[in-house]
């Protein structure tokens, strides 16, 4: 319980901070906030009025007090500098596209990376756990956003053309009345299996150009974790009263190594999210990351930084659930023995 | 002798940490001879016809073809070498440069000094790396090889920082440093005679892993539009102007080269950076 109070209250002083940071950072884009909308052109009465109107003549800490307040009591994240559009709707529908992408990429990933390393540690020093091993260091050499471009490459040579967006233009109007932007998982739920199809075969490419980011570090994280249970006194008191080594591995040695797995996971949120910004931008996929991406090129401040906040906050927020997993996991981080 | 001896004949041993140092040599070199070996100039473009300039398919005098603007990819290919290890190489540099002192700082300090140096960590390590150096490229405005360079180098110190915190902390409990302490050395000297000496090879090994990373990440900044600009021989900007093609089979040589050259030199790093660390650490061999 102490532990995760203390986890539980460090995050909201970390978040302030992260937030000031990223007010910061919205702020000072060369140019000042005017350069979102005007020209060097642009009659200076009429951008100072444009400031007055917004407020962006008062001192800073005043503005991010503003700031701050209007996220706490409305989650209100301002409005464009370019087209004056509220940023927070749009920010969530980003958010959910990323976090769709992402967990699909995860779906793969999981499964695949923690057999994969099984299979690597129960049969150490054959030719699975080399191939494993080399599988998950090509993962982790090769830039995901070409991947992303070599399987499209492949794609277009055998005729699939399902790319560039998140479903067939045809579904549109259904896919509006929705009420998450989880387009795939909202479509099996409502067992409107076409559009489904649809959404799956435009999440595939993506969903599989991410995945390896993950797959490699669980594959990793899963050989090795479970070598360690393996080599420990109960492994080979279990092996002594006969069990078989695979049984050990999966039965024993596998459900204590997926506390670290289990980490593993939450850290790897901030390489998947950064993944994810470069495997969007191949796909066009309208996620957090092309959001962001767009708001440096529009120079526009406050959807850089409700984006850059988004991002941080889920990072944040998802590591502090594994690290509260990981004393429901692990009782001895519980009774805060160990530290 | 003997000691060092060992540490070599265990790298020698390794094969994939021998497999690294020939890819991280093949790189080296044709980092080196791009100038020579190179068939073009990177930012020549070949053979203008009419204002249009000419997307030769490989063969001939471009065995890799040419691109959109008319540029040789083969010698863009070769030069790419050179920009991505200079700025991979810079950054970390940079990044070290930083992050050693800060990192040695905290952990020989302790006390507030070390609490407010990881509460700062903390804090740039809420941000997922490539969205940091986003936010960094942003705040700079130009897009030059040195808004890459810096953003990566930034987005490099936190995790050196923490390390060498952590073995400034392991190595100042040791006798050696208790004894020079007893005998009345002087701090900054202990830590620059004594201390960091000792960190040095957990350094070289996070130092070669990282230049991996940056690789990574500066290929990604570019790709992302944020790096230098489109004549520049670097191999995200080629991926950048590879993805009006990945529709176009028949262009495969303007998208798959430049990401092969990343993969096969991030590899080089990764294979050598664990092959050092196998060498180095006798606590993690297996």
């Amino acid at each position: 319980m102490l532990h995760a109070l203390r986890r539980l209250l460090w995050t909201v002083p970390l978040l302030a901070v992260v937030s000031f940071l990223v007010f910061v950072i919205g702020e000072s884009l060369p140019g000042g906030a005017e350069a979102a909308r005007f020209d060097v052109h642009a009659n200076p009465a009429a951008v100072a009025e444009w400031k007055h109107e917004r407020g962006l003549d008062l001192p800073l800490p005043q503005r991010y007090a503003h700031y701050a307040s209007r996220i706490v009591a409305d989650f209100d994240f301002g409005e464009s500098y370019v087209d004056d559009q509220r940023v927070a709707p749009l920010l969530l529908a980003r958010f959910q596209a990323t976090a769709e992408l992402a967990l699909f990429a995860l779906l793969i990933a999981i499964p695949i990376g923690i057999a994969a390393g099984v299979a690597a540690a129960a049969l150490r020093g054959r030719w699975i756990d080399w191939l494993a091993n080399t599988v998950a260091l090509a993962g982790i050499s090769i830039p995901v956003f070409w991947l992303g471009m070599i399987l499209m490459l492949a794609a277009c040579a055998v005729g699939y053309r399902s790319f560039q967006g998140r479903y067939d233009i045809a579904h549109e109007a259904v896919v509006a009345t929705y009420t998450t932007r989880f387009y795939l998982f909202e479509s099996l739920l409502r067992a409107r299996f076409d559009i489904a199809a649809s959404c799956f075969a435009y999440i595939l490419l993506p969903g599989v150009a991410l995945s390896t980011i993950p797959m490699a570090a669980i594959t990793r994280m899963t050989r090795s974790a479970v070598l360690e249970e393996v080599g420990k006194d109960y492994a080979t008191t279990a092996r002594a009263k006969g069990l078989t080594r695979t049984r050990v591995v999966i039965r024993h040695a596998l459900r204590n190594a997926l506390i670290p797995i289990v980490t593993l996971i939450g850290v790897q949120t901030g390489t998947l999210l950064a993944g994810a910004a470069l495997t969007e931008t191949v796909f066009s996929w309208p996620g957090l990351g092309t959001f962001v991406v767009e708001a440096v090129r529009r120079k526009d401040s406050p959807a850089l930084t409700g984006g850059l906040l988004f991002v941080a906050a889920t990072f944040v927020l998802v590591n502090l659930a594994v690290d509260l997993l990981y004393g429901v996991l692990d009782p001895r981080v519980r009774v805060g023995g160990g530290e | 002798m003997r000691f060092r001896d060992r540490r070599v004949r265990t790298f020698l041993a390794n094969r994939s940490a021998i497999a690294g140092l020939v890819i991280l040599t093949v790189v080296f070199l044709a980092a080196a001879l791009a100038g020579v070996a190179s068939p073009f100039d990177p930012e020549l473009r070949v053979e203008p016809v009419a204002g249009k300039f000419a997307r030769l398919l490989p063969g001939g005098a471009h065995p890799l073809g040419t691109d959109s603007n008319g540029f040789d990819v083969l010698s863009r290919l070769l030069h790419g070498a050179r920009t991505s290890l200079l700025t991979a190489v810079a950054s970390i540099s940079l990044a070290l440069f930083a992050a050693i002192p800060l990192g040695a700082w905290a952990g020989w300090k302790g006390g507030w000094v070390d609490g407010l140096v990881m509460r700062a960590t903390d804090v740039t390590l809420a941000f997922p790396s490539l969205f940091l150096a986003v936010a960094i490229a942003a705040m700079r405005g130009t897009q030059d090889l040195a808004t890459v360079i810096y953003a990566v180098a930034a987005v490099s110190v936190p995790p050196i920082v923490r390390q060498v915190r952590a073995e400034v902390l392991r190595v100042k409990s040791l006798d050696f440093v208790t004894a020079a302490r007893a005998v009345g050395i002087a701090p900054s000297r202990i830590v620059l005679r004594t201390v960091l000496p000792n960190c040095i090879a957990p350094i070289t090994v996070l130092a070669t892993l990282g230049t991996g990373t940056a690789i990574l990440d500066a290929a990604g900044l570019s790709f992302l539009g944020l790096g230098p600009r489109a004549e520049q021989a670097e191999w995200g900007v080629m991926l950048q102007a590879g993805l009006d093609y990945v529709r176009d089979p028949a262009r495969w040589y303007l998208v798959v080269p430049p990401g092969l050259a990343i993969a096969f030199t991030v590899l080089g790093f990764n294979l050598f950076g664990d092959g050092l660390r196998d060498a180095l650490d006798p606590r993690t061999q297996r």
